[in-house]
C-alpha cells in the first residue's frame, strides 16, 4: 500500500481503499482533514510527503496466544506476551474522539478497527515494549489505556527494533484516565535514521481530578512526530515534559494541544530539546482554554540548545484563551551552550566532549529527575548518553 | 635557577586590545610568586593566557611548563598536565551535581596519569577529609556546583578542588576578594596544607592581606601588561605605603 493514495479522494473512493463502510464518521474525518502535506499546519516541519509516498507492505494482525511474562512486548501490532493476570484484549475502540486534529489519528482507527484495550489494574507498574520486525511495512495498531479511579499507575514505554528499515509506524493511544487517579506514562524512545519513522497519534481524556503525567524522552536520529490531543475536565490536570536530543538528519519532536474545558483544571507543559548535526526540533503546541475553564492555570515552556549550527528548532508554543479568569503563561528560547561554563569543566580536566555531555544532562535534568523509579531515571540517562557518544567521541576509560 | 613555569616575551589580546606586551615571568618549584599590580595591569588577563581561556589571543611569545610549550595546548590538557586555575568569579553550573563534577575531574585526571578511578565511595571518604578543614558543610558536595553559594563558599569550593585535584601550578586569581576574616584564614590553611615544596603558586592580588597568611617568596609587580620589578616580600611593605607609582622599573625587566 502507498498511503498517498488516499490524498484527495472522495469519502466513497476511501470506504473502497479502506474497505470500510462508507457511513463510519471516521472516513468523513480523514476526508475532511485530508492526507497531510507538508501545507498541514501540525506537519509542517516533518517530511510527511516523502513517508506517505513510499510503498508498504500491509501486515495481517492475527491475535496470537499471549504468553506470560513480567512486562507487556507488542511485536508489529499484535501483542505477544504480558503479566500474569493483566486484562489484554482486542475490541472495537469505544473512545474514539471525533475532534482530533491529526489525519493520521482516523487513517490509524480505520486501518486498526480493532484496537488493543489494556486496563490497569490498582497501582500497578505496567513496562510496555514495542518491537519492530518487519522491513518496508506499514505496522499500524492502536491502544486503548484504560485505568481505575483513586489508583495511581505508571506505564513505563520502550521501543526495540531487528534493525528494520523503511517501515512506517503508525500508533497510538486512547486514553481515558478515570476521576481521581493519576497516570504516569513515560515513554522512552531512540531512532536510528536508516530505520522505521514513526508517527504516534495520542488522544488523552483526562477526567475529574484526574492528573495526567505524560513524559517523553526522545534520542537519536530519524523521523518521528508524537500527535498529542489532551482534554482536560473538571479539576484535571495534567503535566507534559519532552525531552528531544537529535542528531544526523533528524526531524522529530511534538505537535500538541491541550484543551481546558472543565473548571479549575491545570495544565504544565515542558519541552527541552538538545539538537546536533542537522537535527531539527519541533515543539508546535497549543493550548486552549474554552469559555468552559473557569479559574484554569497553564504553563508552557520550550528551551533549545543547539551543538551545531546546523540545528534548527521549530518552536511555536501557543495560548489560546477565551475567558479572563485564569493564570496562563508561555514562553520559547533557543541558545547555545554557555561558554564560561564549558571552560570552567575543561580547565578541572573534563574533555570538551564530557563537558558538553554534563551540561546537556545538567539541562535535560530537570526532566529526567522527575522520574521518580531510580531504575527508569538511570536507563534513561544511558539512553541518552549513548545517543549522544554516536555522534561525539567518548573519553577512553 | 629551576623553573617549572616560564613565560617569555608574551603578547596576548583580549578581542582587538593588546593587554600583555611582552611580559616575562619565571616560576620555581616549591615557591610562592605573587603578582601585585594596578587595576587594569593585565593580572587576569596573564591567567587567563597561561590556562588557555578563549577570551585570550596569543600573539607573540612562548609559554613554556616543565619545559614544554604549552602554547598550543587546550585548557583541559593544561589542567592534566597538572596547572590549576582558581577563578575570580567562579561560574555556576545548575544541574551538575559538585561530587559529580570533582570526581569526573579527579578521574579524568588519574586516567591520564595511567591511575586506578576512584569509585562513588572512595572519592567520597577523599572529598569529606577535606570539606571538614575547609569548613564546608557536608551538603555542599550532593548541590549543584556553585549554585546559590555565597562568594565565601565559592572560594572555599575553588580550593577544595585543589586540594582534591593535588596540581603542580596554582594560580589564584583574587582569591581573597569577597571572603571574610574566618573564611580567609580557611582558604588559606588550605593553601598552605598544599605547599610541600615542590609546588609552585602565583597568587594574584590587589591587597598584601592574603600575603600574611600565605608567606610570599616573590613578588611580582605587573604593570601596563609586563612585570616591571621582581623582589623579594619586603616590596609588599614599599607597596603598601607608596603605592605602584613609587616603583622603579627593573633594568632587566
Amino acid at each position: 500500500m502507498t498511503p498517498d493514495t488516499l490524498r484527495n479522494k472522495s469519502v466513497e473512493e476511501l470506504a473502497v481503499l479502506l474497505g470500510t463502510d462508507v457511513r463510519e464518521p471516521q472516513l468523513k474525518k480523514l476526508h475532511d482533514l485530508g492526507l497531510p502535506s507538508k501545507k498541514s499546519e501540525a506537519y509542517r516541519y516533518f517530511d510527511i510527503e516523502t513517508l506517505l509516498c513510499r510503498e508498504y507492505a500491509l501486515l495481517d494482525y492475527i491475535p496470537k496466544a499471549i504468553q506470560e511474562s513480567d512486562h507487556v512486548e507488542i511485536v508489529d501490532g499484535t501483542v505477544v506476551s504480558a503479566p500474569k493476570g493483566m486484562r489484554i484484549f482486542y475490541e472495537a475502540c469505544k473512545h474514539v474522539e471525533m475532534e482530533h486534529f491529526d489525519p493520521l489519528y482516523y487513517l490509524g482507527h480505520l486501518l486498526s478497527p480493532h484496537v488493543i484495550t489494556i486496563e490497569i489494574d490498582g497501582d500497578a507498574h505496567v513496562e510496555i515494549v514495542h518491537r519492530f520486525t518487519r522491513s518496508n511495512a506499514l505496522i499500524n495498531y492502536r491502544i486503548s489505556l484504560e485505568n481505575q479511579s483513586n489508583r495511581h499507575a505508571i506505564v513505563y514505554e520502550r521501543f526495540e527494533d531487528d534493525a528494520v528499515r523503511d517501515t512506517l509506524v503508525l500508533y497510538g493511544y486512547d486514553m481515558r484516565i478515570a476521576p481521581n487517579s493519576t497516570l504516569r506514562v513515560l515513554k522512552t524512545q531512540t531512532l536510528h535514521p536508516e530505520n522505521y519513522a514513526m508517527v504516534a497519534s495520542h488522544n488523552v481524556h483526562v477526567e475529574r481530578e484526574a492528573n495526567a503525567l505524560l513524559k517523553s524522552f526522545d534520542f537519536g536520529g530519524g523521523l518521528g512526530l508524537q500527535m498529542l490531543r489532551i482534554v482536560l475536565e473538571d479539576h484535571a490536570h495534567v503535566e507534559a515534559g519532552h525531552l528531544l536530543y537529535l542528531n544526523s538528519e533528524s526531524r522529530r519532536g511534538t505537535v500538541s494541544q491541550i484543551i481546558h474545558k472543565g473548571e479549575h483544571a491545570t495544565s504544565s507543559q515542558e519541552a527541552k530539546n538538545i539538537l546536533d548535526g542537522h537535527s531539527r526540533g519541533i515543539f508546535d503546541a497549543l493550548i486552549r482554554v474554552d469559555h468552559s475553564a473557569k479559574y484554569s492555570k497553564a504553563h508552557q515552556n520550550s528551551k533549545a540548545v543547539l551543538l551545531d549550527e546546523s540545528a534548527y528548532m521549530a518552536a511555536k508554543p501557543q495560548l489560546e484563551i477565551y475567558i479572563d479568569e485564569l493564570e496562563a503563561s508561555h514562553g520559547s528560547t533557543t541558545g547555545q551552550l554557555d561558554k564560561k561554563q564549558l571552560f570552567y569543566l575543561q580547565s578541572r580536566g573534563i574533555s570538551v566532549t564530557e563537558a558538553r555531555k554534563m551540561l546537556v544532562i545538567a539541562f535535560a535534568n530537570t526532566l529526567i529527575e522527575k522520574v521518580k523509579d531510580s531504575r527508569q531515571q538511570e536507563r534513561i540517562k544511558e539512553e541518552f548518553e549513548k545517543a549522544f557518544y554516536t555522534v561525539h567521541k567518548k573519553d577512553a576509560s | 635557577m629551576k623553573t617549572v613555569l616560564e613565560i617569555e616575551n608574551v603578547h596576548a589580546k583580549i578581542g582587538e586590545k593588546e593587554i600583555l606586551k611582552g611580559l616575562n615571568l619565571k616560576l620555581e618549584p616549591g615557591k610562592v610568586h605573587a603578582i601585585m599590580g594596578p587595576n587594569g595591569a593585565g593580572k587576569s588577563t596573564l591567567s587567563k593566557t597561561i590556562v588557555g581561556h578563549y577570551d585570550v589571543t596569543l600573539t607573540g611569545g612562548d609559554i613554556r611548563y616543565k619545559g614544554k610549550s604549552i602554547n598550543d595546548m587546550e585548557p583541559e590538557e593544561r589542567a592534566l598536565e597538572g596547572i590549576f586555575l582558581s577563578f575570580q568569579h567562579p561560574v555556576e553550573i545548575p544541574g551538575v551535581n559538585n561530587a559529580y563534577f570533582l570526581r569526573t575531574a579527579l578521574n579524568a585526571k588519574r586516567r591520564h596519569e595511567g591511575k586506578e578511578e576512584l569509585n562513588a565511595a572512595e572519592f567520597l571518604r577523599l572529598m569529606k577529609s577535606h570539606l571538614e578543614m575547609l569548613g564546608m558543610k557536608s551538603d555542599m558536595i550532593s548541590r549543584s556546583l556553585n549554585e546559590g553559594f555565597s562568594g565565601g563558599e565559592k572560594k572555599r569550593n575553588e580550593i577544595l578542588q585543589m586540594l582534591i585535584l593535588e596540581p603542580e601550578v596554582i594560580i589564584l586569581d583574587e582569591i581573597d576578594s569577597g571572603l571574610d576574616i574566618d573564611a580567609l584564614r580557611a582558604v588559606s590553611e588550605g593553601i598552605n596544607k598544599m605547599k610541600d615544596g615542590k609546588r609552585s603558586f602565583l597568587v594574584i592580588t590587589h591587597y598584601s592581606r592574603i600575603l600574611d597568611y600565605i608567606e610570599p617568596d616573590y613578588i611580582h609587580v605587573l604593570k601596563d601588561g609586563r612585570i616591571i620589578k621582581t623582589a623579594g616580600p619586603e616590596l609588599v611593605e614599599q607597596l603598601e605605603d607608596k603605592g605602584y607609582e613609587s616603583i622603579e622599573e627593573d633594568s632587566a625587566s
